[in-house]
């Protein structure tokens, strides 16, 4: 006898389900060197650069007085490789966690909740190394990696929230970017970019004819670096909900 | 009594203005292996990407385990599905699969993956990418094999596999399948490796079905009447001819089919020969490039 396997064994699952969002972070922590490995070797590796730099300087009579690494941009080298993770996150471990049976949406809450916890640890290191580049007078030779730009200056949690900030803005551009073309392929993504870049020159064109440049400088210096930082983290919010809603029709290649 | 996992009625998959698969109507029944055949760009994977949830359908209606599959944690759960050209992560290695497909398969048994490993020779530590064709066929096999999900695809699970290694696969599904009784969705272009661990065909050309039947009825289901022309012509004149060669004044011709004992003996009386016709060979009659019933095709002496 045939019948259809209908409502019986099918138990409507939870819509939270903390299991199954687990294990997509989990499946993101399988190879560790893609969230862990290469981006403190790029930044040990640009440590490395910087003291045999601050070595030849001094070597050669230079002052830490006299040198540019405030201005140096050591410390955010492993940004551009984080948008590249954040890029493959959904190109590659996407389509392989859908054969694996996992949910588009368990999918992006797992990796979402990775990219937050991946841009907490990167916080909470580099303003700890802020803290013990200026301790240790510049790795005892004045160098200056982690102590530049606006770091160093604000204290411990200033750097940690913009740290944290830029970290999960980078991750999830990349990854709701890539959204866009899973679900749409290379039309979405013609159609995003022109789209961006029409709305840019709109924008930069209101603000001059309006000739409001001024008030918009006024309003960045008002808001002050953690202000900027806050609108940063809200970018962030904002590509984390946009992402959400393209993958949930999104198809791997 | 067998419960039906999967019906679909009317599934079909538009690309712009190629239809993938159209209309498909379709039942898979609980503990059976189904072969998924057709040749390629039949629309076999676009199939079974839509049973395991990762395409929307266009139109149709479409159950596995008694509803929706795409978004529903608890049908997604009892699948398993390794697509043939299925994306890794970033350098990910077979070890890093074997290790997260617990997490995913509740059913799964490490202890068996790591024999099929041995079996297959994979070499556990070499990124994806650098593997060959065949290897990267071995990792969806074992995936498949080991996860023992209540329903499994294999995607061309055969694709550069040595003679070995298909032994292998061969001889351990049958024997898990024994053991762990489940719904097995084959699909493949190489029909004769397959055809004897079949239980039920379905036959895809173009978006279509062009047979969904049970694999033994398919085996006997055809004829190869080969003999001189004119009598070859006379006993096969009113059954539905699906092929036919000829080469001078001999023929040989393929009926759609079973013969009965007395047509047989008729046959051997005209000097006929009969062949059954294996399961590759009346495929490649079905689909080939002349459909049933068109011009017949000569074979130049």
């Amino acid at each position: 006898m045939t019948a259809v396997a209908t409502a019986p064994d099918t138990v409507t699952t939870p819509r939270f389900r903390p299991h199954e969002v687990f294990r997509v972070v989990r499946l993101h922590t399988v190879n560790p060197s893609i969230f862990f490995g290469v981006p403190w070797l790029i930044l040990g590796g640009a440590l490395v650069v910087t003291i045999l730099i601050a070595l030849i300087l001094r070597g050669s009579g230079i002052s830490d007085s006299e040198d540019g690494f405030r201005y140096s941009w050591a410390v955010l080298s492993p940004q551009w490789y984080l948008v590249v993770v954040g890029v493959q996150a959904v190109a590659y471990t996407f389509p392989f966690a859908l054969g694996f049976g996992a949910t588009r949406r368990d999918y992006w809450l797992g990796t979402s909740a990775m990219f937050v916890f991946v841009s907490f640890e990167m916080a909470v290191a580099i303003a700890t190394l802020v803290q013990i580049e200026q301790a240790t007078n510049g790795w005892g030779i004045g160098a200056g990696m982690f102590d530049a730009l606006w770091y160093g200056i604000d204290g411990w949690w200033v750097d940690f929230y913009s740290t944290f900030a830029l970290q999960l803005l980078v991750l999830f551009i990349g990854a709701s970017i890539t959204t866009v073309f899973m679900r749409w392929r290379m039309k979405g993504m013609m159609i995003l970019l022109f789209g961006g870049i029409a709305l840019l020159l709109a924008l930069i064109a209101g603000l001059t004819f309006t000739e409001s440049w001024p008030a918009v400088f006024d309003w960045f210096g008002s808001i002050g670096l953690v202000g900027v930082f806050t609108v940063l983290l809200g970018l962030a919010a904002v590509c984390a909900v946009v992402g959400y809603l393209v993958i949930r029709r999104a198809t791997p290649r | 009594m067998t419960r039906t996992v999967v019906r679909a009625s009317g599934l079909t998959k538009r690309y712009g203005s190629f239809t993938a698969v159209d209309g498909v109507d379709l039942a898979l029944e609980e503990h059976k292996i189904y072969g998924l055949l057709g040749r390629n760009g039949a629309g076999k994977t676009t199939i079974m990407q839509l049973l395991t949830g990762q395409l929307f359908r266009n139109g149709g209606e479409l159950e596995v385990f008694g509803r929706e599959p795409a978004e529903h944690a608890d049908v997604l759960r009892r699948m398993c599905f390794i697509a043939e050209a299925q994306r890794y992560p970033e350098d990910f290695t077979p070890a890093h699969v074997f290790k997260a497909a617990p997490w995913f398969f509740e059913h799964w048994d490490a202890e068996f993956a790591e024999r099929l490993v041995a079996d297959f020779r994979l070499p556990l530590k070499r990124r994806i990418k650098k593997l060959s064709r065949g290897q990267l066929s071995a990792v969806g096999v074992i995936v498949g094999l080991a996860s023992r999900a209540p329903l499994t695809f294999f995607d061309e699970p055969y694709l550069g596999l040595d003679a070995v290694a298909r032994h292998i696969f061969y001889d351990r599904l049958l024997e898990d399948y024994a053991e762990h009784p489940r719904t097995v969705v084959l699909s493949t272009h190489l029909i004769d490796e397959v055809a004897n661990l079949l239980e039920h065909v379905i036959l895809i050309d173009q978006g279509r079905i062009l047979l969904d039947r049970d694999a033994e009825e398919v085996r006997g289901s055809a004829t190869t009447v080969a003999g001189a022309s004119r009598v070859v012509d006379e006993f096969v004149a009113d059954r539905p001819v699906i092929g036919r060669e000829s080469l001078g004044g001999l023929a040989s011709v393929t009926i759609d089919g079973r013969l009965d004992r007395d047509e047989r003996v008729r046959a051997a009386e005209l000097g006929l020969e009969l062949a059954p016709v294996s399961l590759q060979q009346l495929i490649v009659h079905l689909t080939g490039p002349e459909p049933a019933g068109a011009p017949e095709k000569e074979v130049a002496a």
